[in-house]
């Protein structure tokens, strides 16, 4: 009866941002980024790419409870770096490595449905 | 470089196929780490999107059957949804505001038997008739490309495809076509309307495209073959009997313990186990790489399963790009930064 709508966990409510970023108020060059109905595909996909980042310092995410439908990614990065700096590059890594993933999957279906 | 002069971190994995069927598909990832395979696999169960019956209108219901046990069937049914990708949410279409039932977002399905016989009849998904020849009951798809092919290689030989045909219909009196959705006894009648929508197995799992998608972690085993050769024949039978799959073996020429499988090991430790209990430490050494692993797809016929790894890279990249930061979040902080150094006495 009183059940929430099912696409509720995926449909960013209107008003809403699907990212926002805190600063830090203590430690300098860290900050959070609260994200929006997105779960554990997104959230150890990023923290994975940060980690491999030389300036970041501390990565890490949370999903803080499984009814509310959000992640929480924090980042604590070195003084050549800055929180900001660290979230766009591993996007955009993720994001160049799906490139290249899908191209080799292309070709690698191509030749085999060839020799097939 | 990137914008803002971070160096990349980027990976560059490699693929190998090993085994593709149209439903089937069996591959290689490596030069990644756990985190990309079990995004791949969420995606491909949870978020790449697929067609499947949404809204049912029903006309007349005198089967045994309730209205509502019916749609629930007609919404499991898989449909070939290739079109998926390019449709349209009917959430976010703007076409027919809201109402979901345009070309854009939605499939429009008829169904109308009547029972006029003794004899039960059956009600299957071969009786759907859809308004879009690109968007079939998956079963319905796979039996006429079949019969499709059986013509087309007995062009000369006209004797012979009247033959099948014929073995054809046969078939379609002696087995039941399709998928059941219900039984009727003389009398009784089905007649309704369905509408088909996109949609993702996060919202209802009959929208997922995957029957069942699995990693493995590709297993590496060092024999120490110095103490294996201090081993006698029959001690290293029973060692090898020891695994509950079948890993190892004896070759029969140089009567040495070769490994036959590696990826039938399940990671059950009981060879480490037994050689401990023989008193033999190190004997083996069996690691799980971490950056390599072997899926395998099935997919439910909706989408080809090669497509269906094209396609949840694609949705992967989407979600990324989502969550991108935006331009104002991005200018709040540059004035927060400012402020920043107003206040230090900048
Ligand atoms: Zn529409």
């Amino acid at each position: 009866m009183n059940a929430p709508d099912r696409y509720e966990r995926f449909v960013v409510p209107e008003g809403t941002k699907k990212v926002s970023y805190e600063r830090d108020t203590k430690i300098i060059n860290a900050a959070s980024f609260t994200i929006e109905r997105e779960d554990h595909t997104v959230g150890n996909i990023l923290r994975m790419q940060l980690h491999r980042d030389p300036n970041v310092l501390f990565a890490g995410y949370k999903l803080p409870h499984p009814l509310q439908y959000k992640i929480i990614v924090r980042i604590h990065t070195a003084s050549q770096s800055s929180p900001m700096q660290a979230y766009n590059q591993a996007i955009n890594d993720l994001d160049n490595e799906l490139n290249h993933l899908k191209t080799v999957f292309e070709e690698e279906v191509l030749k085999h449905s060839r020799d097939y | 470089m990137e914008v803002g002069g971070g160096a990349s971190n980027q990976r560059f994995p490699k693929i190998k196929i090993r085994e593709m069927k149209d439903e089937y598909l069996k591959f290689e990832l490596r030069e990644t780490d756990a985190s990309m395979a079990n995004a791949l696999r969420r995606v491909m169960i949870a978020e790449v999107p697929t067609i499947a019956i949404d809204l049912v209108e029903i006309e007349v219901n005198s089967s045994v059957l309730n209205d509502e046990f019916i749609s629930h069937r007609l919404g499991l049914i898989p449909l070939t949804s290739d079109r998926a990708m390019g449709m349209r949410f009917s959430r976010d279409c703007d076409a027919c505001d809201g109402d979901g039932q345009c070309e854009h977002c939605s499939v429009e399905f008829h169904l109308d038997v009547r029972c006029d016989q003794d004899q039960t009849l059956d009600v299957t998904s071969a009786d759907l008739i859809s308004t879009d020849p690109s968007v079939i009951p998956v079963d319905v798809a796979a039996k006429s490309s079949s019969s499709a092919y059986d013509a087309s290689e007995n062009k000369a030989c006209l004797g012979l495809r009247q033959i099948l045909m014929l073995l054809c219909l046969l078939e379609r009196k002696i087995y039941r076509r399709g998928i059941i959705i219900v039984k009727l006894r003389r009398g009784q009648e089905l007649r309704l309307r369905a509408i088909a929508r996109k949609g993702i197995g996060k919202d209802h799992a009959k929208w997922s495209p995957a029957a069942t998608v699995t990693f493995m972690y590709e297993p590496e085993i060092r024999i120490n073959e110095e103490m294996m050769e201090s081993l006698s024949i029959d001690d290293k039978r029973s060692w090898i009997e020891s695994s509950p799959t079948k890993v190892f073996d004896i070759d029969p020429n140089t009567q040495q313990v070769v490994v036959v499988d590696p990826e039938a090991y399940t990671y059950d430790e009981e060879v480490i186990k037994k050689a401990e209990a023989m008193g033999k430490p190190g004997l083996i050494e069996i690691e799980a790489k971490e950056d390599s692993f072997i899926f395998t797809v099935e997919s439910t016929g909706a989408v080809k399963a090669s497509k269906l790894v094209v396609n949840a890279i694609e949705v992967l990249k989407q979600k990324l790009d989502a969550v991108r930061l935006s331009d104002d979040t991005v200018e709040a902080d540059d004035q927060f930064g400012e402020l920043g150094v107003h206040m230090r006495g900048g």
